[in-house]
């Protein structure tokens, strides 16, 4: 192999990378945001007895857990505001995208925590002559949040990754500002070797803090 | 809203879906069954007793699984041929950077599963004189196997949807088809709609399938 290394001209263009990063970091965190918002009304529908409110929130997570994450990024950048006949940019798009399909994981993961309770728990709640809601309130949903934070923080890692599919609607984030840069240097080795460490340290940075703050919430177990 | 679609341009262009859709089992198929295997490989490495083959391994493991797996595309198709001089078609570099990234997975689940085994059974079965191959096969995975069906079957759906980013990478699979009679008709809610609905079939019975076994195998427990 007789290929030279230059990773200069990368590095002389890192502030593109940089925003990119930063573009990268924003669109996850409004998205994980929104995606929690999706998730605890598709949860609360799925727990209702009521079978208008359960069965659409049934269909809707199904659908998103079994078809693939570019076709909801295409699907809400291209066919929606056409049928809508409006337009989105790529950033609305994206977090759309990225929020309806996370909130319909996160929906299973709070869903999941709250059947966990054995029913004992709820039976002792009523026994004492606790309302619906207060027994929710005190006794269901604080054991359930701590069984929640290991799987939610796998799916917002998920997320993480995900977001860098937003650049194939040409939202500015990491990959796109690769992309940039590798036009403009013609350095694909070194610019796509950048940014896999730069996606690295972002991700393995994200998981060591996720580590403390599980840690930390669920501590009571 | 006053949107009529018309599906019919999904209905005259079946044809092109379908080849898509062919070379998407193309893809998925390949990537499962050789990542598995590559996995099952990868999961002794990250078992043995040497100390630089388990590092080794982790490294593997932990690159593939913290970086986004568009950017592994990227990286083996744009990047990865200058490293060997040759260039990679779409389609062999999509192949190999899915392979490799169901191997980094699929090694979790081997390694999680063997582990799960009690060490009494490897020490007895090298006890009665059965080499640590035979024991491995002989005793400790026929008991784990079970176990891991449902991670398995996880795995086999992650990337069946992962294969849709070789779209990217402009391999003619299900995803590339769609978006190419998308932007060639301009229809595109019926066609990414199509498509979605296509990947939610050959998506869903995985799911089912996982979720029944994951039932049973609580219940024999």
């Amino acid at each position: 192999m007789d290929y030279s290394w230059d990773f200069r001209p990368v590095f002389e263009r890192f502030d593109m990378l940089a925003l990119g990063m930063l573009n990268t970091v924003k669109i996850a965190a409004v998205s994980i945001v929104l995606g929690v918002l999706v998730g605890l009304v598709l949860a609360m529908m799925r727990l209702s007895t009521r079978k208008w409110l359960n069965i659409p929130a049934l269909i809707f997570i199904e659908f998103y857990r079994n078809t693939p994450p570019i076709v909801h990024f295409f699907w809400f950048f291209y066919a929606l505001p056409v049928m809508l006949a409006i337009s989105l940019d790529p950033y609305f798009a994206a977090v759309l995208a990225l929020s309806t399909q996370s909130g319909a994981f996160y929906a299973e993961v709070f869903r999941g925590g709250i059947v966990s309770i054995e029913r004992g728990q709820w039976e002792g709640g009523r026994a004492l002559g606790m309302t619906h809601s207060a027994l929710m309130r005190r006794v269901v949903v604080p054991q359930a949040i701590s069984r929640m934070v290991p799987p939610f923080i796998e799916r917002s890692f998920e997320l993480l990754k995900t977001t860098a599919l937003a650049s194939t609607l040409a939202y500015a984030d990491l990959l796109y500002q690769a992309m940039l840069v590798n036009a403009e240097t013609f350095r694909p080795l070194e610019v796509y070797t950048t940014i896999a460490l730069m996606y690295l340290v972002l991700l393995v940075t994200a998981s060591q803090l996720a580590r403390l703050a599980e840690a930390r919430l669920t501590a009571y177990q | 809203m006053n949107y009529v679609p018309d599906f019919s341009i999904v209905t005259d262009n079946w044809i092109v879906l379908l080849r898509g859709l062919w070379v998407t089992i193309q893809i998925w198929i390949p990537s499962i069954v050789i990542g598995l295997a590559g996995g099952f490989l990868l999961a002794q490495a990250r078992l043995a007793r040497s100390g630089w083959i388990r590092g080794s391994g982790l490294v593997y493991v932990e690159l593939f699984r913290d970086t986004p797996v568009l950017i592994q595309l990227i990286w083996f198709y744009y990047a990865f041929p200058i490293i060997i001089g040759v260039q990679l078609s779409p389609y062999a570099a999509a192949l190999l950077g899915l392979t490799l990234n169901t191997s980094a997975y699929a090694s979790e689940i081997f390694r999680g599963g063997i582990k799960s085994i009690h060490r009494g059974q490897m020490e007895g079965a090298l006890a009665i004189g059965m080499t640590r191959a035979q024991a491995m096969r002989r005793v400790i995975l026929p008991q784990v196997i079970k176990r891991m069906l449902p991670a398995f079957t996880n795995r086999t759906i992650e990337v069946a949807k992962m294969s849709s980013l070789a779209s990217v990478i402009s391999v003619h699979e299900l995803m590339y088809q769609g978006r190419l009679l998308s932007s060639t008709y301009y229809r595109p809610f019926e066609i990414l709609t199509a498509v979605a609905f296509i990947y939610f079939v050959l998506i869903y019975p995985g799911t089912f399938l996982a979720g029944r076994l994951e039932k049973h195998l609580a219940r024999s427990n």
